[in-house]
């Protein structure tokens, strides 16, 4: 290469080594992305909340805090927040404990591991609505395999009826979302579980611990800050998630699984009134920041730890 | 409680049902059905551009087969390329609100439910409707309370058709309760039900969940009793001694003649479960029927149908299945297209109606006169051929879903949030009594209604 063709190609260069430069050039996408998909969606809902827009007229006639007094008013409103902390907590909770022991099962060595992984994997990637419809029909009143298994076995006589009872619907909405979200925890958990160091297991074998012992004493506390950002996205995903429920009962039966998703997109989307379908929706806001900062807080904890 | 099934049975059902969903709530028996079209009238205007159709997948797919290369061929009559796009109907609300949000999209959208919160975002067709009764005489009241809004007097859709609902009986099962040709009251639905379901373990379902056939239930039942959501001038009517009345009949109805599996009902269930066997009375359109002669033709020929079941007073009232209401957004590129599209298929409705296997009626009678022929003798294979004929009287005992009122924008957000088919599911369940269900329920209907007044879309007062 020449000094003269060196010298055409140095400031090109030496833009692309500047900081300054790079820096946002590479951070660019990210929030072109979050500003476009995330920020203006967001300040959107707020301006419709604030507002009386319809889907038929969108023009904006503001109307102050009129929206969030009457969705407070609301029975079915306030059974649906309701809903949606109570069965977000319940999942978590039985999230936990299903995805450690996965996790502790799947890192000891046995035959045909990597096929038992793969499979408990599967229901992650399955797409949720697909996975909302198989279970739609597992469900059924008349075609439950489960129901039928249950009557082979003589257990029940009919149909459960799954769906159509109020605390069996339940049951069945928290048993999917748990279905769904233990593969995404007990991976996370198991990233933690082969991070311990194995001398400190020797250690504590060597000291006399029992399997219990290590357990509490050992594993859980040290995949703690793991396990709790497992928690915390699977919480914001139950949280924020309307297909299964949707899908399965769409909110019923008498608003028994009605959630702030589902409760939102009836008013907002089906019945027209954009304005208070926004304002039931920005009510996960608190849940959902609440849990980002838990998130955020516990990464931070594990990068100092 | 349903009878058990056996392993057998339960394949054979399964399968039946996965073949009634395959083909849709609808599909048939063959017969009938032509591919063609009349040659297209001169357009009042000249025609170009693109015209772009969006629609809901009609339950019979045989019609979105006959519908796409007529709306296609015409087009190349008139000089218009034509494009159709089908989604679930369930979708459509979604797709074309966020359409009108966005101010671009299809030019001419149909739904099956009356849109009519999107009145302020879409074109006014009374001219349209004008000239359409002027060629094919009076529109069928129903249709035209489903789109004409007296508060602004604007015709602010289109129906051109629409779809009965009478009740679906196994008539086996009812000849073993004493009555043959069905029940006629809902007292009758009431012992016979009972009676079925204690000796025979088939119950009978009409839904209390968050699905469309669950809504016209409840409606139909307190229209029948006397009762109704609003008046004929758009006042909230809910709370009244007829509408407890009605909601205590169904309470007695779950009781005695239904399962639990009403309340999680979606639209396709009563189907699935008319088409196995294990229902004795629906209420519903010929979709349940059609699908039953393709996957269950035993069931198919023991289905019987009856007018909607008479309350106290001797009145007995349905509302509209499915009103196919066509609409053309403000946004619309082509609206002169849209409009001249629609005049031409009311000029071709037979074809309509023929090849939606006589699901869709026609809007304006005079456009589809054989049809009362076809009723009474069913060219799709139905056993009797004049199962269907109770269908000619239809209109008699059919209405909209606002009535006695318009199928205004506060009647369209009741129904869609489900506040009927709630109502009547938190009595059933001895959750609320029926009298303090239905003050919850006109607690919120009011409050919607007052919203869409404010809104200026609505009339009445109170």
């Amino acid at each position: 290469m020449s000094s003269s063709e060196a010298a055409a190609r140095r400031p090109k260069r030496y833009l692309m080594e500047r900081e300054g430069v790079l820096a946002p050039l590479l951070l660019a996408p990210s929030i072109i992305y979050i500003f476009a998909l995330v920020a203006i969606p967001f300040f959107l809902a707020i301006a419709y909340s604030l507002s009386d827009v319809t889907i038929g007229d969108p023009s904006f006639d503001f109307v102050g805090l009129e929206n969030f007094r009457q969705v407070l008013e609301d029975p079915v409103f306030r059974r649906s927040l309701r809903n949606s902390v109570v069965m977000t907590f319940v999942t978590m909770l039985l999230v936990v404990v299903i995805s450690k022991i996965l996790a502790l099962v799947l890192t000891k060595d046995f035959r045909g591991k990597w096929v038992v992984r793969f499979l408990i994997l599967l229901p992650w990637t399955t797409p949720v609505s697909l996975a909302a419809i198989a279970w739609l029909w597992m469900l059924d009143s008349l075609f439950s395999p489960i129901d039928w298994t249950l009557r082979r076995f003589g257990l029940i006589q009919g149909s459960l009826n799954w769906l159509g009872n109020p605390d069996l619907a339940v049951v069945s909405v928290v048993a999917v979302q748990v279905w769904r979200v233990v593969p995404l925890a007990a991976v996370i958990i198991m990233a933690g579980l082969v991070a311990i160091p194995s001398e400190i297991y020797d250690a504590a074998r060597m000291d006399g611990a029992g399997f219990w012992r290590t357990l509490f004493q050992v594993t859980i506390p040290l995949t703690l800050p793991v396990t709790a950002v497992a928690v915390l996205f699977g919480a914001v995903v139950v949280f924020a998630d309307m297909s299964v429920p949707y899908v399965l009962t769409r909110g019923g039966p008498i608003d028994a699984t009605q959630v702030l998703p589902t409760w939102a997109f009836f008013r907002g989307i089906q019945g027209g009134d954009l304005a208070q379908g926004a304002a039931i929706a920005l009510f996960a806001l608190p849940v959902l920041a609440a849990m980002a900062v838990a998130i955020l807080r516990s990464v931070r904890k594990m990068d100092i730890g | 409680m349903v009878r058990a099934l056996s392993r057998r049975e339960f394949l054979r059902l399964a399968a039946l049902a996965a073949a009634a969903t395959a083909t849709g709530c609808g599909n048939g028996g063959g017969g009938g059905g032509t591919g063609t079209s009349a040659p297209a009238a001169s357009p009042s205007v000249k025609l170009s551009g693109d015209l772009r159709i969006l629609q809901w997948s009609h339950f019979v797919p045989k019609h979105d087969d006959w519908f796409d290369p007529f709306a296609q061929g015409w087009g190349r009559q008139v000089g218009v390329n034509v494009t159709v796009d089908h989604i679930e109907q369930a979708e459509i609300p979604a797709r074309a609100g966020s359409e009108i949000s966005a101010k671009q999209g299809h030019d001419l959208i149909e739904f099956i439910f009356p849109p009519s919160s999107l009145e302020p975002s879409l074109v006014d067709l009374t001219d349209l409707n004008k000239e359409a009764e002027s060629r094919h005489g009076k529109q069928t009241a129903l249709c035209t309370r489903s789109t004409f809004n007296p508060r602004t007097e604007k015709f602010w859709g289109f129906c051109h058709g629409w779809a009965p609902d009478p009740g679906n009986f196994r008539r086996s099962l009812w000849e073993k309760a004493g009555m043959e040709n069905g029940p006629t009251s809902y007292q009758e639905l009431l012992e016979g039900g009972t009676k079925i379901k204690a000796d025979q373990k088939v119950p009978l379902g009409l839904g209390m969940s968050n699905e469309i056939d669950s809504n016209m239930a409840a409606r139909a039942l307190i229209w029948s009793f006397g009762g109704s959501v609003q008046d004929e001038d758009e006042n909230v009517t809910l709370n009244s001694p007829e509408t407890v009345a009605a909601v205590e009949m169904m309470t007695r109805l779950f009781r005695g003649a239904m399962t639990d599996e009403v309340f999680g009902w979606n639209a396709a269930s009563n189907n699935q479960a008319l088409i196995a066997g294990q229902l004795s009375y629906i209420l519903n359109s010929i979709s349940a029927y059609r699908s039953a002669q393709k996957a269950n033709p035993d069931v198919a020929n023991d289905i019987g149908f009856s007018a909607p079941m008479k309350g106290p007073g001797g009145t007995g009232l349905a509302s509209a299945h499915a009103i196919p209401i066509y609409v053309v957004p403000q946004h619309a590129t082509n609206p002169d297209a849209a409009q001249e599209f629609i005049l031409h298929l009311l000029a071709n409705y037979s074809e309509a109606t023929n090849n939606s296997e006589l699901y869709t009626l026609p809007a304006f009678p005079d456009t589809a006169r054989e049809t009362a022929e076809w009723l009474d003798e069913d060219p799709f294979g139905s056993r009797p051929a004049d199962k269907l004929s109770l269908l000619k009287d239809a209109e008699d005992w059919s209405t909209n879903v606002g009535h006695p009122g318009p199928t205004n924008a506060a009647i369209g957000e009741v129904f869609s949030t489900f506040v009927l088919p709630q109502m009547m599911a938190k009595a059933a369940r001895g959750q609320l009594t029926a009298q303090r269900a239905v003050e919850e329920a006109e607690t919120q209907v009011k409050k919607i209604f007052q919203k869409w007044r404010d809104n200026g879309l609505v009339g009445g007062e109170r």
